[in-house]
This record gives structure tokens, C-alpha cells and sequence, in this order.
């Protein structure tokens, strides 16, 4: 089976699945500075979708547009069914069933790991506190940090933060999860234990984009990569077409620069 | 080295600090490198040793001079903390500071583990205080000698004749025994908590505290201070009747109230209870200076047949309707119809005011304030929605918030029965302290509002709250609460109590909310982009992120500068004496003075106000300290 009946495999696989995000021809603009010209995707339910190109290309303002973070003026957005509008209701739908894990992890200082967890379900879920809070516990197993509950973020490593993070959007038991560069702000030694939770998430089957230069992840876990330059994106194809087979010039220069 | 806990930690630094416990040699060492280490500083430490002399002195002449008035503050006292409240009904005066008494001991039960402090620490304090009475009592200038008239005698070249430095000495004993007193003490708790075993034993600092104010309660019943007291306008000289023995028993009583609060909270702090009690405290609180002011020391003299044909009637509809209107609203299909409902009704209330001012019809002063609390809750409502249990916690909540405004209106627009003797029932301390906190109290709020609205991405809410804030701090306070006295009554109805004092509060709390908001805002700029977009990731309403996630980072932020604000709304309580209210200052300043029996005499009682000012403000500035480090624990 050569490389490209491999993409066109997995594209049949993902064929009978719901669409989970769709865009077409979103446009982004700061003033006169166009950010996103036209990008028109579609990502499946459960799958990895894994964004990568050069600084400035508009990958987080891509992904940004999708849970309402920045508006955009042109083309449609739908996630899951719902179409992103101005109609506040929409909005909130959506950030409810759409978890987004930042660069600079972004919990809330003066709260608890406990309380930036139970925080959302509590309040927008109306869960009652003890389940909330026997749900935040049992994510922190899962990402690994179950004795720091009682701990202020100020108190963990990037690392931990960034899976209290993972746990917080989590939380609200989302649909889809963003993640936009979440181990670019880690050292290396701890860019592996945020990957590994990723990792174990990709195969429980959530939808999954990401904005990352972690390759190796990439080349793992990811059903499709897409590459992004210039508020367009320019090539799409499964990890294994991806590295071994690019068809643009761009790309090409873009692999050999991060390879 | 053995391992640091944080009591070894703590007792090093204070070894640190207590220069006494460090061996002689490195007292020595310590100065010559810090006050001796070259000439400019030497000489430097010389001039501030002199500059710290002569000025201790010049204090100390002036408080023992013979000159001195001090009966004009002793027999004014209660002039001074209450003004002209009739002696009739003065326990009314110490219900209400029992009170707040009780719920200050309650509160720091519930509230606070105080830790604390090594006896050896104590004894430092002993002895230090000891060493500064004997300082004291050798630097203070021998006493003038007086002829048989009180005139002070002069040597033939005009300067004063003194008592020779030996007299002197033996004329001040009683103070030398004092401060030996002392200082045995300290140094024998010294010296029995010095050894390595015992010196790190502590005694907590609640103890402390209660046993010092009960010491010096204790010495109301033995030392009879104050010779005379100022009793509705006369003096009583006669003995028995001194300010101690007047009030050894109140305030025995506020002693033991005080201790049982405090009992009572760390019984509750230790229940299940202590979610719901430090609720309670926290509404008794905010309660309770209205309630005592308006209730307590005025005792309105209620007209039945009044109450039970409009006040009763209409706080029931109000509370009834109300409720049931929100019932409505937090119904699961009401959508779009409950904002609509609750903005029209929120310009209803407003159009209430403004035809107030140019008295289109009439209304009741009450039925306004709760329209507009009503158009509050209808725009609260939309959080409410979902099962009983939540829609039932904001109709109880309206019900019990008519029940209260109700109430109080009742009780402020019914006649005092208190027997006046000046236009304003309380002035002295009792008024400042009551401005101050009924101010502080209401512009907290305020401030906030009007820093969410500056710092809102509605441009309507931004400009209404920047020029508010602008305009209010380019007008001086003084400015602010005269127009506020001239305007306020127009609000009013016709021969209310209390008009000059309602018109000060609303004017001033205009004014130090537009203060407080600026210090909001600071607080508010320092959050980060990253912490609204985590809250609106998370699916938090617009609402929520302000109240979970900004305003929580944002005060903490601008404690300090909230605390600056707090302490001068206190001290600028003094300007309330321009528009004829007579504050704590100002009796010291105009009221004693004016006395035919203290004719002019003002620097004493001045000074002690001084004093008591600065107690208060450093009380609220420790307290502060203490609040930052605990809160900032988040941000570490
Ligand atoms: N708030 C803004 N105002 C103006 N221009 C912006 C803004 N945010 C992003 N841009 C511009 O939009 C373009 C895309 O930015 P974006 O942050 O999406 O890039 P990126 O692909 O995420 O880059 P990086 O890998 O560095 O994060 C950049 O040229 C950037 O300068
Ligand atoms: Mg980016």
C-alpha cells in the first residue's frame, strides 16, 4: 500500500463519521491585516487533528475563531451542529461542549486546583459540589496529579499546571478540545509528561485539534495534519504523507527547517 | 543544622529583631557597623539621637507641663464619644456598643487562628516598656515652681525656675516604681523562659489581648479617673460619681460580652456550622450599624396606627408581588420576555427618581427604593432559573431584604424619642465612627459598579462612569457636601429626621466611591487577557468571570490601596464639622473650648484625639498587613 492510498484510507474512515468542526472559507481580519483568507476544513468526530506551520501563519487565531475567542468576518463556522453567530445562546452552547488548553496554561491564581476544576461544572453544569468535586479527583488521576488538589497553580511545575489545565477543560466533559501550543511555554523535561496525557486523551477518542511543533506527538497520534502559512492553509494529509511524501515547496522548506 | 520548621524560623527572625537578646559585643558590633561606620554617619547619628531628644522631651513638657487642661478631656469624655445623648437613655449608648462588642469577639472566633506569641517575646515588651517609662522620667525637664497664686516663678533674668533634678527625681516615684515594676517582671519571665527547653513557649494572642483589656478595665474599680463627668450639661464633682465609677460596670459587661462572643465562635468555627455563621456574622455586620443608629439610639417612638395602615400594608405588597414577580421570572420558559421585563421595569425605578426631583407625583421614598431593588433582582433573575430549590433561594432572599428595608424605613421616618438637646442626636466619636463606616459600608459597592462600568466594553457604561468618576475627584469633598446639604432635602420628604445627616452620607459616599473605583481599576488592569479567555473557555457567563475570577484577583490586587482609601474616608470624617454636624473633632476643637469652665483650652483634648484617630487607623492598617499575606498565599 503505497503513501498515498494510506491517506485516502484514512480519509474513508473518517468519511462515515459525523462532522464535528466545520469551516468554510473563514476570514479573519485585524484592521486591514488579513489573518485568515479562506481556510475551509473539516474535522470528524474522534478525530486528532494536529495544526502546524510558521509563526505568524494564523494557526491560533484559527483555532481562537472556533470557540468564539476572536470573531470572524467572513465564511461559517459549525461546531457540532451549531453555528457560530453573534447569538449569545450559540456561543454559550458551544464553549460548554469546546475545552481549550492555552500556551500559558491560564488557571485561575488566586483559586485552588480543586476550585479551578469544580469551578465550570459547579456554576455552568449546575452540578452539586460533591460530584463536582469527586470528578475534579478522578481527572486529576487521570492527568497524573492527584495529591496536589489542594494546592494554588502558583505552588506546581509548568507541567503540573498544564495538566490541571487539561483536567479543568476536561471538567465540563467537551466534545472537542483545543489545544493551542500547550508545551511551547514548558522546559523539556516536562514537555513529556503534558504529551503522554495527550497521548492517552487522542485514544480515548475526543475530538482533538492541536496547534503544536511536537512532531514526534504528531507523527503518533495524529489522524490528519494540517499546514498552515500565510492565513491559508496548504496541505493536508495523514502523518505518514505528511513527512515522507509533502507535495507543496512550503512544507518541504517548513519540515527541513523543524526536522 | 537541625531542620527549620517554621516556629525555629519564626523565633530566629525575632531574635534578629530583639536587639536585647543578642550578646553585648554584637550590640557593639551592630552599631559601629550600621550608626558609627564613618564620620558623615556618626556624626548623622549624633544630630538624630539630639533631634530624637529634644523632641521626646518637648513632648513630655508639654503633657506634664502644669499648664496643662487635662481635666478639660476628663470631665468631657462622654462629650467627646457622644456629645449631648441624654443621660436618660445613655444605656442605649452601651446596648449598642455591646453589640457590636459581642459580634467583634463572634467574629474574631469564627474567623481567625491568632496564633501565637512567645512569653519571652512578652518579656522584651516588659521590659522594653519599663526602660521607656524610666527614659521618660529622666528626661522630662524638672516641674516649674509655682507661687502661692498657681503663677509660675522666674529667675531675675526671666527664665523659668525649676525644681532641682533630685526633687524632681523624688517627686516622680510613683513612676519609678512603675517602670521598675515592669521591667522585674519582664526579666524575671526573662529569665525563666530562657533556657532551651521553654523558650519557645507561647501564649496565645487572643489571651493576651482579653487579659490586657481586662487589666485595664480591673483599674476602673480601683482607680477613680476622671474627677468629675459632664452630665446633661452640668458637672457632677461629687464623689462616687467619676467617669470610672459611671462606667466600670458597662464596661465589665463588654468585657465579658466580648469574651463569650468569642467563646461562642470558636464552639461554631469548630461545628458544621461555620459556612452559615460566617455568613451570619458577615450580614450582622453590614446590619448592624444601620440597625443600631437608627433603631437602638434613636428609639423611634412608632405610631401604631400609622404602621398598620401604610408601613405594614406596604412592605407585605411589596415583599408578596415582588416575590411573585420573580417567581415568574425565573420560570425555565421565560426567554427573552424576562430581560425585557426587567429593563423596563429598571427604567420605571429610575423615572421614579428623576420625578422625585422635579416632584412630578408623589411616592414614597421607601416604595422607590424598593422598585429599584426589585428591577435589580428582575435583571439577577436569568441566574436563578432552574429547579425550585435555586428560584426559592431568590424569592426567601427578596422576601427577607423587603422585610429589612421596611423595617428600617419604618424606623428611620418615625420621631426619635430620644430627648435632644442640639439638632443631631450623636456627635463626637460615636458620629465619626458611624459616618465612617455607613460610608465605607455603601461606596464599597458603588466603587466596584463604577469600575466594571469603566472598564466595560459597552461604551455607554464607560463614558457614564468615566465622567462620573472624573468630575466627582476634580471637586473638592468639602465642595461635594455642602451641595449635597443643600440638594439632598429636595429628595426628602417634608421634615424628615435627619436630613442633614442623610444628606452627608448619600454626598460622601458619592464621593469616596468614585475614589475606591480608581483603586478598583488599578486592581482590575493588572488581570491578565489570558484570565478573561480561560473563564470564557470554560463556558463562565459574563457575570460569573467578573464575580469568580476578575473582581476576586482584582481586590486582592488593590488591597492596599483600598485600605488607603478606608483610612482617609475615616480621618476626612472631620469635614462634616463645615456643614454644622459635630464630629469627633470637632468637639474637641469647638465644643470644650466654648466651656465657661475651660475657657479656650483646646490642645489637650486635640491631642487625645489625635491619638484615638491614629489608634483606629493603625488597627486598620495592621489588620490590612495581616489580610495580604493571607490572601496572597493565591499568588505565590
Ligand atoms: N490581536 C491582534 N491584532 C493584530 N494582529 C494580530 C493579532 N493577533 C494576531 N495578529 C496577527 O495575525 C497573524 C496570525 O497570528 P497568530 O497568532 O494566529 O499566528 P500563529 O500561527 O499562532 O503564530 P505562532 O506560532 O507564533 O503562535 C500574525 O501576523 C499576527 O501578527
Ligand atoms: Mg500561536
Amino acid at each position: 500500500m503505497n503513501i498515498d492510498d494510506a491517506t485516502a484510507a484514512a480519509n474513508d474512515r473518517l468519511a462515515d463519521r459525523d462532522d464535528m468542526i466545520v469551516c468554510v472559507n473563514v476570514d479573519k481580519f485585524y484592521g486591514d491585516f488579513q489573518a485568515l483568507k479562506g481556510v475551509t476544513a473539516t474535522i470528524k468526530e474522534g478525530e486528532v487533528a494536529v495544526v502546524c506551520g510558521p509563526s505568524g501563519s494564523g494557526k491560533s487565531t484559527w483555532i481562537r475563531c472556533i470557540n468564539r475567542l476572536e470573531v470572524h468576518q467572513g465564511g461559517d463556522i459549525v461546531v457540532d451542529g451549531i453555528e457560530l453567530t453573534n447569538d449569545l445562546r450559540n456561543i454559550e452552547k458551544i464553549r460548554s461542549e469546546v475545552g481549550m488548553v492555552f500556551q500559558q496554561f491560564n488557571l485561575f491564581p488566586h483559586l485552588t486546583v480543586l476550585d479551578n476544576i469544580t469551578l465550570a461544572p459547579i456554576w455552568v453544569r449546575k452540578k452539586p459540589r460533591a460530584e463536582a468535586e469527586s470528578m475534579a479527583r478522578a481527572l486529576l488521576e487521570r492527568v497524573g496529579i492527584p495529591e496536589q488538589a489542594e494546592k494554588f497553580p502558583g505552588q506546581l511545575s509548568g507541567g503540573q499546571q498544564q495538566r490541571v489545565a487539561i483536567a479543568r477543560s476536561l471538567a465540563m466533559e467537551p466534545r472537542v478540545m483545543l489545544f493551542d501550543e500547550p508545551t511551547s511555554a514548558l522546559d523539556p523535561e516536562m514537555i513529556k509528561e503534558v504529551l503522554d496525557v495527550m497521548k492517552e486523551l487522542a485514544r480515548s477518542g475526543i475530538t482533538m485539534m492541536v496547534v503544536t511543533h511536537e512532531m514526534g506527538f504528531a507523527r503518533e497520534v495524529a489522524d490528519r495534519i494540517m499546514f498552515m502559512e500565510g492565513g491559508e492553509i496548504v496541505e493536508v494529509g495523514t502523518p505518514e504523507h505528511f513527512f515522507t511524501n509533502p507535495t507543496e515547496d512550503r512544507t518541504k522548506l517548513f519540515l527541513s527547517q523543524i526536522l | 543544622m537541625q531542620e527549620e520548621d517554621p516556629i525555629s524560623v519564626a523565633l530566629k527572625q525575632e531574635e534578629d529583631a530583639a536587639p536585647n537578646e543578642a550578646p553585648r559585643l554584637s550590640v557593639l558590633q551592630w552599631l559601629r557597623s550600621n550608626l558609627f561606620s564613618n564620620w558623615a554617619n556618626a556624626i548623622l547619628t549624633l544630630l538624630g539621637a539630639l533631634a530624637a531628644f529634644l523632641m521626646l522631651r518637648g513632648v513630655l513638657n508639654f503633657v506634664f507641663s502644669e499648664n496643662r487642661e487635662w481635666v478639660a478631656v476628663r470631665t468631657n469624655l462622654r462629650a467627646l464619644m457622644t456629645l449631648s445623648y441624654p443621660e436618660s437613655q445613655y444605656v442605649r449608648v452601651w446596648v449598642a456598643l455591646g453589640f457590636v462588642v459581642g459580634l467583634a469577639g463572634l467574629s474574631a472566633g469564627i474567623w481567625s487562628d491568632w496564633g501565637g506569641l512567645p512569653i519571652r517575646r512578652l518579656a522584651t515588651w516588659f521590659m522594653g516598656i519599663g526602660g521607656l517609662i524610666a527614659l521618660c522620667v529622666v528626661v522630662r525637664e524638672p516641674s516649674v515652681l509655682m507661687d502661692s497664686e498657681g503663677k509660675a516663678l522666674s529667675t531675675l533674668e526671666g527664665s523659668l525656675q525649676r525644681e532641682s533634678f533630685g526633687a524632681a527625681m523624688a517627686d516622680r516615684v510613683d513612676w519609678w516604681i512603675a517602670a521598675l515594676v515592669l521591667f522585674t517582671v519582664g526579666a524575671v519571665l526573662w529569665s525563666r523562659y530562657s533556657s532551651v527547653q521553654r523558650r519557645h513557649v507561647e501564649l496565645p494572642i487572643t489571651s493576651i489581648v482579653y487579659v490586657g483589656i481586662g487589666i485595664a478595665i480591673l483599674t476602673l474599680w480601683v482607680v477613680p479617673y476622671g474627677h468629675y463627668a459632664f452630665v446633661d450639661g452640668t458637672y457632677i464633682a461629687e464623689s462616687g460619681t467619676t467617669v470610672a465609677f459611671s462606667t466600670q460596670m458597662p464596661w465589665t459587661v463588654m468585657w465579658v460580652l466580648l469574651g463569650l462572643g468569642f467563646l461562642v465562635g470558636r464552639f461554631l468555627r469548630s461545628s458544621q456550622y461555620v459556612g452559615m455563621s460566617k455568613t451570619g456574622s458577615n450580614l450582622l455586620w453590614l446590619i448592624c450599624p444601620f440597625a443600631l443608629f437608627w433603631v437602638v439610639l434613636r428609639d423611634p417612638a412608632l405610631d401604631y396606627g400609622h404602621v398598620m395602615s401604610t408601613d405594614l400594608p406596604m412592605g407585605l405588597a411589596f415583599g408578596l408581588l415582588g416575590a411573585g414577580a420573580l417567581w415568574l421570572l425565573t420560570r425555565s420558559d421565560i426567554g427573552e420576555a424576562g430581560r425585557i421585563a426587567a429593563t423596563l421595569l429598571l427604567i420605571f425605578a429610575i423615572f421614579n427618581w428623576v420625578a422625585a426631583f422635579f416632584g412630578w407625583y408623589p411616592m414614597l421614598q421607601k416604595a422607590r427604593i424598593s422598585f429599584l431593588l426589585l428591577a435589580f433582582a428582575a435583571l439577577l433573575a436569568p441566574n436563578f432559573i432552574g429547579d425550585i430549590a435555586k428560584r426559592r433561594q431568590l424569592v426567601l432572599g427578596w422576601v427577607g431584604v423587603m422585610a429589612l428595608v421596611h423595617y428600617l424605613a419604618t424606623m428611620i421616618n418615625t420621631p426619635s424619642t430620644v430627648d435632644l438637646q442640639s439638632d443631631e442626636f450623636l456627635g463626637g466619636l460615636g458620629l465619626t465612627l458611624f459616618v465612617a463606616v455607613i460610608v465605607v459600608v455603601l461606596s464599597f459597592p458603588l466603587g466596584v459598579l463604577l469600575a466594571l462600568g469603566r472598564t466595560s466594553k459597552f461604551p455607554i457604561f464607560r463614558m457614564l462612569s468615566t465622567s462620573y468618576i472624573e468630575i466627582i475627584r476634580g471637586v473638592p469633598l468639602i465642595s461635594v457636601l455642602i451641595f449635597f446639604s443643600v440638594m439632598v432635602p429636595l429628595f426628602l420628604p417634608d421634615g424628615m429626621e435627619l436630613a442633614e445627616l442623610a444628606a452627608v452620607l448619600t454626598g460622601y459616599t458619592l464621593f469616596s466611591a468614585a475614589y475606591l473605583a480608581e483603586n478598583v481599576r488599578g486592581g482590575l488592569q493588572s488581570i491578565t487577557k489570558g484570565q478573561y479567555e480561560a473563564a470564557d473557555a470554560i463556558g463562565l457567563t459574563s457575570a460569573q468571570r467578573t464575580g469568580f475570577i476578575v473582581l476576586p484577583q482584582a481586590l486582592t490586587v488593590s488591597i492596599p490601596q483600598l485600605v488607603g482609601q478606608v483610612i482617609s474616608s475615616f480621618k476626612e470624617t472631620s469635614l462634616l464639622a463645615i456643614i454644622g454636624l459635630f464630629d469627633f473633632l470637632r468637639v474637641a476643637n469647638s465644643v470644650i473650648p466654648a466651656q465657661s469652665e475651660f475657657m479656650g483650652v483646646k490642645r489637650e483634648g486635640i491631642l487625645v484625639v489625635a491619638m484615638i484617630y491614629f489608634f483606629f487607623n493603625f488597627i486598620i492598617s495592621k489588620y490590612s498587613q495581616r489580610l495580604e499575606r493571607r490572601v496572597g498565599l493565591g499568588e505565590r
